[in-house]
């Protein structure tokens, strides 16, 4: 059995010596608290402005209208000079929304009819949905104050005209608006795991074939089997090298970044989560470096494998982002499922909720055998002499 | 020592080798000689326990290829059709792997793989990457690592394969080393000069067939003819592959 370890060892030297190669995949595991980071920066600075920020709003014929825009004025609205043609300045999008208040504004409102002004903007910009809203929110509140007026004046409670009241209460928070995206970081984690040890295996499995290195190794006496698990164990420090920066470079987005004052939420990303989070993904080290290894032995070239291996990584993605948008309760068969229990888990860390231990046990023992069944799969590949046929 | 006995293999219609029986002693050059695509290759690739033969079966050293591959492969050194080394490694690491490979390992493995390196002339190549070695370097290393564990019995699949002619002679001198030291040698080649000068028993083998094999003299005797290039025409029925 030691032998499994000469392959294990030549690998090792092989592969730290192909520095390109792994440097690439050290680059993707910090691509996800890369993409966290700039994300957080984003939310947080947006709420920020949303918050904080005063709307400017530029009104074309502000004369025809003085008390709408003293109404304006009022309630902190910065009025500006808006530009002579507002519908191509939205279109462009030099500004998010502009108020078009027309000459006969002050007849009709002297008449007492509806008095039209038109709102300028474009619906489908995300960024300026906070500006439309609250513009459109102002003008209704105006009108509607107006309104009680006249009713008062003829003698009408305002209550008569307004049979349904209202009464909003939005329970979102920044911090929920947050929690989507870190319903992603399970994923980066297993994504830095899975290509920590692609670009190894595919040198060890595909690269072998490719090389012509591969029918003269099966020649040393030892059963072909053995080679499967040192090239597969020979990955899992490279896999584990990338959880082990990937969550380091998540800790160090959530404790230098002033998380708290960006989302208004405080994020447990201690020693103690981490080593929780550690060792509730290692067993999909296991399975990323198994099913891996299983699907380039298959390849016969680098390129090969280059074009299967990151729908690899892609699939464990799939549950991952259906969590963002449905959540999961963590009941026991999602634990069956390998990745898909541990992200569930890795969330509850994050957002020191409880766990079931049982829940940990049954995930990683899924997924253990889950590898090792794919290991034997690879195992009886490299019995099987299509491995130095199929050429 | 290697005996095979009605060794077949066909690869799905085609029937690479059919009925091959012959035997390999020590101490001697044995040459199998064919035209490419003839079955040389997949005789040796099955000896060398690569591939499971369809039927028929070989022994080397008394130990059966089916049976007892690991015994088998622990008693061949093996120069394969493919010849892949590790770049990012040095001749000495790629020699190296394959003895531990082999069990060994410490201070004997270091010497024998200096004695191989001093033996194939490759000192100044040892601690070198083998990225960008030529061809004739490659097969140095590829040989030596072969030839890591000591091995009784020496399988080469045609060792000079895109070598120069200095190269070539020295191969041909490298392999009769070898069986001066009582090895037993079989090596395929599509080059006739190269098996009348250098074999004590050629095996003519033509669409996975034997068809001829003895002694030089006695290829001649059987097909009557004066030189062994005839002889060779004379058994596989046509001209091709011959080469120089």
């Amino acid at each position: 059995m030691n032998r499994i370890w000469v392959i294990f060892h030549k690998e090792m030297l092989d592969n730290l010596r192909d520095y390109r190669s792994w440097t690439t995949g050290v680059f993707w595991a910090l691509f996800g608290p890369l993409i966290m980071g700039a994300v957080i920066m984003m939310v947080g600075s947006n709420f920020r402005e949303i918050a904080k920020q005063a709307l400017r709003l530029p009104v074309l014929g502000a004369e025809h209208a003085p008390s709408l825009v003293a109404f304006l004025r009022q309630q902190n609205v910065i009025i500006e000079t808006a530009p002579a043609d507002p519908e191509a300045a939205v279109r462009a999008g030099d500004i998010n929304v502009a108020l078009v208040i027309p000459p006969e504004y002050g007849e009709e409102f002297r008449a007492g009819k509806s008095a039209r002004v038109r709102l300028v903007f474009d619906s489908t910009r995300q960024s300026a949905l906070g500006d439309i809203r609250q513009a459109t929110r102002l003008l209704e509140s105006y009108s509607e104050y107006i309104g009680i007026l006249r009713l008062s004046l003829r003698g009408v409670s305002p209550e008569v005209a307004r049979a349904v009241q209202v009464e909003e209460r939005d329970t979102a928070t920044p911090q929920s608006q947050a929690l989507i995206f870190l319903s992603m970081l399970p994923y980066f984690i297993i994504f830095a795991i899975f290509n920590g040890a692609a670009p190894v295996i595919t040198d060890a499995t595909a690269g072998e074939r490719e090389r012509g290195s591969l029918e003269p190794l099966l020649i040393n006496p030892l059963p072909r089997g053995w080679f499967a698990v040192g090239k597969m164990l020979s990955a899992i420090p490279f896999a584990a090298l990338n959880l082990v920066i990937t969550l380091a470079g998540f800790a160090a987005i959530f404790n230098l970044l002033p998380v708290e004052e960006l989302l208004g939420m405080q994020i447990e990303m201690d020693a103690g989560a981490l080593t929780a989070i550690f060792l509730v993904c290692l067993p999909i080290v296991l399975l990323a470096c198994a099913i891996q290894t299983l699907i380039a032995s298959f390849t016969k070239t680098t390129k090969e494998a280059g074009t299967y291996l990151p729908f690899v990584g892609l699939i464990p993605a799939l549950p991952g982002i259906a969590l963002a948008f449905l959540p999961v309760k963590p009941e026991l068969w999602t634990m069956l499922i390998p990745t898909f229990g541990q992200q569930i888990l890795i969330n509850q860390f994050l957002r020191s909720e409880p766990i079931l231990m049982n829940n940990i046990i049954v995930s990683a023992l899924v997924t253990l055998a889950v590898s090792a069944v794919i290991t034997w799969g690879a195992i009886k590949f490299y019995e099987n002499e299509r491995i130095v046929m199929g050429r | 020592m290697i005996q095979v006995q009605s060794l077949s293999k066909s690869f799905g219609k085609v029937k690479a080798v059919q009925n091959v029986s012959f035997s390999a002693p020590n101490g001697q050059i044995t040459g199998v000689l064919g035209p490419n695509g003839a079955g040389k290759s997949t005789t040796l690739r099955m000896l060398y326990t690569l591939l499971k033969p369809d039927g028929g079966t070989a022994q080397v050293d008394g130990f059966d290829i089916i049976r007892a591959p690991l015994e088998v492969q622990r008693r061949i050194g093996v120069l394969a059709d493919a010849r892949g080394l590790y770049p990012r490694l040095t001749s000495r690491e790629n020699i190296r792997y394959y003895g531990r490979l082999h069990g060994l390992g410490g201070e004997s493995l270091e010497k024998q793989i200096e004695a191989l390196l001093a033996m194939l002339d490759m000192q100044e190549i040892a601690d070198r990457p083998t990225e960008g070695f030529s061809t004739g370097e490659k097969l140095k290393v590829a040989i030596a690592r072969a030839l890591v564990h000591n091995p009784q019995n020496i399988l080469l699949d045609e060792p000079t394969n895109g070598l120069d002619v200095m190269s070539t002679r020295a191969m041909r001198q490298f392999i009769q080393r070898l069986r001066d030291d009582g090895k037993c040698v079989l090596f395929t080649s599509h080059i006739m000069q190269e098996v009348a000068a250098l074999c004590d028993q050629i095996i003519i083998i033509s669409h996975g067939q034997i068809s001829a094999s003895g002694a030089p003299d006695d290829l001649r005797r059987q097909t009557g003819q004066e030189n062994l290039e005839d002889a060779f025409v004379a058994a596989i029925g046509s001209a091709e592959g011959l080469e120089r």
